[in-house]
């Protein structure tokens, strides 16, 4: 059934590639402003599940649902002018685009002007080019990169790069944001900055995120719900209370290498 | 029906040509992934070598001759294969690490350096220089239908190189170490394998074949020049591409193909001036609908 | 990073420049004037395959094919039309009693000719480039490459069986329409264009299907409509060079639009270094004027062309030009 409030439903999805059948009957439901964690092992179809929710795969069989709408089918642009709006877990910016450009492209989708206008050049235009300079910096300066616009954007720092490449996809103007795997490759210190950083996106944008990560730290510190993935299947859901004490959930994570893992979502 | 069946042997014969200048496209994409541009200049100087060798060879073993004829031809291929691995080792390996394109760019530098240097008068000349008869068969008859000895002979010899090298890649293991470079360089390269010599050898076998259509080739259009590779290489490739690039009885398959297409169109007048436009029409066509080509598998992207 | 209040000016600046060189173009050597127009000529080719191949990133090998449409178009409009000049223009006989340099009427139907001719001719090259685009857009590097070459193989193919425009002997006797003014005013607004677009919101979009598709559909840019957009403006323009073209050599044939063609062109874009379109207005320059400068060498000017392709490929594929250079547009590139 699918409510008005909810922003993102998925039923039943299902995404198979040739024999292998990577997420499996998923069903999720996202509302306005929250914050919803997925997690599981590795290789349990996390990425696969957020690539079918942003149009880069197509799901084999069920249905998803953004706003109400019918999406799959739809490709990543026209998802994104929906609403919905992603970062990647190998940061994919414009590398050789400034910092003020990786941003600013992204603000294309929601200009009116076209080819016509870019050639034209008249007073419409200059005007609407002043508003996304002011709009571009104005992010940027919100998230501390606007002394570094001009420079270019595979020059920056690791944590800047995923700091942009997040601010980007803000400039998207999303009603749901997926996070994918945002402190990968981040040491402690940067992983609390990370984690204000986006309940700081949540307050003041007042949008859904979805997160995906493997560090349970982060995930059970800001999340209000979580979602477990195994295999492609999803075997709990709940708030982080209820996910940490889970026997599934804690099965799941037992027989892999990472022990680490284990005593992360014990203790966490 | 003599007519029909004189195309349909024509076509075996130019099919077989192309396929055997396929494998050398398909072999090269496969393990590199890239296309070999040069590849069809190799053929114009296998032609070349024969033309310049047969005049000594004569001198052992008479020409026309079979036995002449397989001497000059192995001959031919040996010289390509070297400077088919040359080719590879100054302008493809140093730019091992580089972007596709930039490669692709330097493959058509050095197609266009070895037939500009080819042109000039102190090297080949830019005329058309008549190719000796190596092979001289009378045309045999069967049921009544006229078979030419030429087209005959081009497809036996095709199907003993394809055999060869069908053995080579199967059955040995520098065959089985070609495969695995061709699916994953990397992990071949932890297993032990030599991905240098691999890649040269690959090369050598693929300029090897290029060098035998080469001579097949000048056969049947018994002039040469050094412009010559041009068409039937762009052909070759097409057929390559039908066959699905990386493929190698899909190079084979795409090139008889492509071969009997061309021939037929050829002889259907109004059609015939447009022959030059069907191989690319057909490649066209198959990038759109199928780009993984007959044989091939179609892969997908990971995010 | 400004809006560009200058770039308007810099256009105009330019085109009147073109206009007083073209006015003064009598005192030129007759030869050397011939070789600056191949020059603006070339630099359209250039720039608007930068769009193509450097700021979109997409590898056409078959730049030349547009060039032909719209030369073809441009000539055989030209052929039918020059001799008809309409009654109305006599006006401008009588005017120029009174004042010698108004044009008198066959200068101005030869001004109308080749405009309307030119324009034509690049939205007939604009539709092969829709018709060209369209399909070979799901292809990348390679395989793009060898589509858009094939295209272009089989666009020099129908010419050359279409009787309309003398299949193999071509089209000869084309009137003697370019002139400096055209060549160069011309290559101003191509420049103008190209690089004012590409420096738009709008046109970042481009330089982001370059860098990376997939992140670009992610942020709400569709990929194929930015490169077909470039394909069209590209043979546009490409298409307007083939038609001054025309009328500067006079004589059309299918073999001038080959393969060779559009690696001439792709080798100015690559020298110039794909995207910067200062460095690429100046490869065509070099590149135009380098078989003057090797007259000497004539019959190794090939062998060292093929060779400067290696050796750029292998020592500085980024191209020669890399330093920050403000191009026409008063933009430096990104």
């Amino acid at each position: 059934m699918i409510k008005s409030s909810h922003l993102l439903h998925l039923e039943e999805a299902t995404i198979r590639f040739g024999g292998l059948t990577a997420v499996s009957k998923l069903s999720l439901t996202i509302g306005g402003n929250e914050m919803i964690g997925l997690i599981g092992p590795n290789g349990a179809g996390k990425t696969t599940a957020f690539n079918m929710i942003t149009g880069v795969y197509q799901p084999t069989s069920g249905r998803i649902s953004f706003a109400g709408r019918p999406i799959a089918g739809l490709k990543a642009h026209e998802l994104t002018k929906l609403g919905v709006a992603r970062t990647f877990q190998n940061i994919r910016l414009f590398g050789s685009l400034s910092v003020f450009d990786n941003v600013r492209a992204a603000t294309q989708l929601h200009r009116s002007h076209g080819v016509i206008n870019a050639l034209w050049r008249g007073q419409a235009f200059h005007e609407s080019e002043r508003e996304v300079r002011t709009l571009v910096m104005d992010l940027l300066s919100i998230f501390k990169l606007d002394g570094c616009a001009d420079e270019e954007a595979k020059s920056l720092p690791y944590g800047d790069q995923r700091r942009l490449e997040i601010v980007r996809a803000l400039a998207t103007k999303p009603k749901l944001l997926l996070l994918d795997e945002p402190a990968a490759g981040m040491n402690p210190t940067e992983k609390e900055a990370l984690m204000h950083l986006i309940r700081f996106i949540q307050e003041k944008f007042q949008i859904s995120i979805l997160l995906v990560e493997h560090d349970m730290k982060v995930v059970m510190g800001i999340c209000q719900r979580i979602a477990v993935l195994e295999y492609g299947v999803k075997i709990a859901e709940g708030t982080p209370a209820e996910i940490q004490n889970d026997p599934k959930v804690i099965k799941a994570y037992l027989g892999t290498e990472d022990e680490d893992e284990k005593e992360d979502v014990a203790h966490a | 029906m003599d007519f029909y069946f004189q195309q349909l042997v024509n076509g075996l014969a130019l099919g077989s040509i192309y396929g055997l200048i396929a494998l050398g496209y398909t072999m090269v994409y496969g393990v590199l992934r890239f296309i070999n541009f040069a590849h069809s200049d190799v053929l114009m100087l296998g032609a070349y070598a024969a033309f310049f060798m047969a005049p000594a060879i004569e001198k052992l073993v008479p020409l026309p001759g079979m036995a002449g004829a397989l001497i000059v031809i192995l001959l031919a291929a040996l010289i390509c294969a070297v400077i088919g691995m040359l080719i590879e080792f100054l302008a493809y390996r140093p730019l091992r690490s580089r972007p596709k394109l930039t490669v692709l760019i330097t493959a058509i530098g050095v197609s266009l350096f070895i037939e500009f240097t080819c042109q000039h008068k102190a090297v080949f000349g830019a005329a058309n220089r008549a190719f000796p008869k190596l092979i001289d068969f009378p045309n045999f008859t069967l049921l009544g239908l006229t078979i030419p000895s030429l087209s005959v002979i081009i497809v036996v010899i095709t199907a003993l190189m394809l055999g060869g090298m069908w053995f080579i890649v199967q059955k040995t293991k520098t065959g089985a170490a070609m495969r695995a470079v061709s699916f994953n360089q990397q992990a071949a390269a932890l297993m032990g394998i030599n991905i240098n010599r691999i890649i040269s050898f690959t090369f050598g076998l693929g300029s090897a074949l290029a060098a035998v259509a080469g001579v097949l080739y000048a056969l049947t259009a018994p002039a040469i020049e050094p412009l010559m590779g041009t068409q039937p290489g762009l052909r070759a490739f097409i057929a390559a591409v039908l066959g699905g690039i990386g493929n190698l009885p899909g190079a084979v398959l795409g090139g008889i193909l492509l071969g009997l297409l061309e021939t037929f169109a050829g002889a259907i007048p109004g059609l015939s001036t447009y022959r030059d436009a069907i191989a690319f029409a057909i490649l066209i066509l198959i990038l759109l609908f199928k780009p993984a080509g007959l044989l091939g598998k179609a892969t997908v992207e990971k995010v | 990073m400004k809006s560009l209040p200058g770039a308007k000016r810099w256009l105009i600046l330019a085109i009147i420049l073109a206009i007083v060189a073209g006015a003064l173009a009598g005192q030129f050597n007759r030869y050397y004037l011939g070789v600056w127009m191949d020059c603006g000529i070339n630099i359209i080719l250039a720039v608007s395959l930068n769009l193509i191949n450097g700021h979109t990133g997409q590898f056409s090998l078959g730049h030349a094919g547009f060039m032909s449409v719209g030369g073809y178009t441009a000539a055989k409009l030209s052929l039918v039309y020059n001799d008809s000049v309409p009654s109305f223009l006599h006006v401008f006989d009588q005017w120029k009693n009174f004042f010698q340099y108004i044009p008198s009427s066959v200068e101005c139907w030869r001004f109308i000719l080749l405009g309307s001719g030119l324009l034509l001719g690049g939205l007939a090259s604009a539709l092969a480039g829709l018709a060209v685009g369209v399909p070979s857009l799901r292809l990348r590097g390679d395989y793009l490459a060898i589509v858009t070459l094939g295209f272009g193989e089989i666009i020099r193919v129908i010419f050359q069986n279409m009787e309309a425009v003398g299949a193999a002997s071509g089209l000869s006797g084309i009137p003697k329409y370019t002139t400096l003014g055209w060549t160069f005013g011309l290559a101003a607004v191509t420049v103008y264009i190209v690089a004012t677009l590409v420096n738009s919101t709008y046109g970042r979009g481009f330089l982001a299907v370059s860098d990376d598709e997939v992140a670009a559909s992610s942020m709400g840019i569709n990929p194929t409509r930015y490169k077909v957009t470039a394909f069209v403006i590209g043979a546009f323009f490409a298409g307007i060079a083939g038609g001054l073209y025309a009328h500067h050599k006079q004589t059309l044939t299918p073999t001038q639009f080959d393969f060779m063609k559009s690696i001439d062109i792709v080798v100015m874009v690559i020298l110039g270094g794909m995207g910067r379109t200062g460095g690429v207005i100046l490869a065509a320059i070099i590149l135009t004027w380098m078989p003057e400068m090797l007259r000497g060498f004539a019959e190794y000017r090939m062998i060292i062309y093929a060779l400067m392709i290696i050796g750029l490929m292998m020592l500085r594929p980024q191209g020669l030009f890399t330093l920050n250079f403000k191009r026409k547009g008063g933009q430096a590139p990104t």
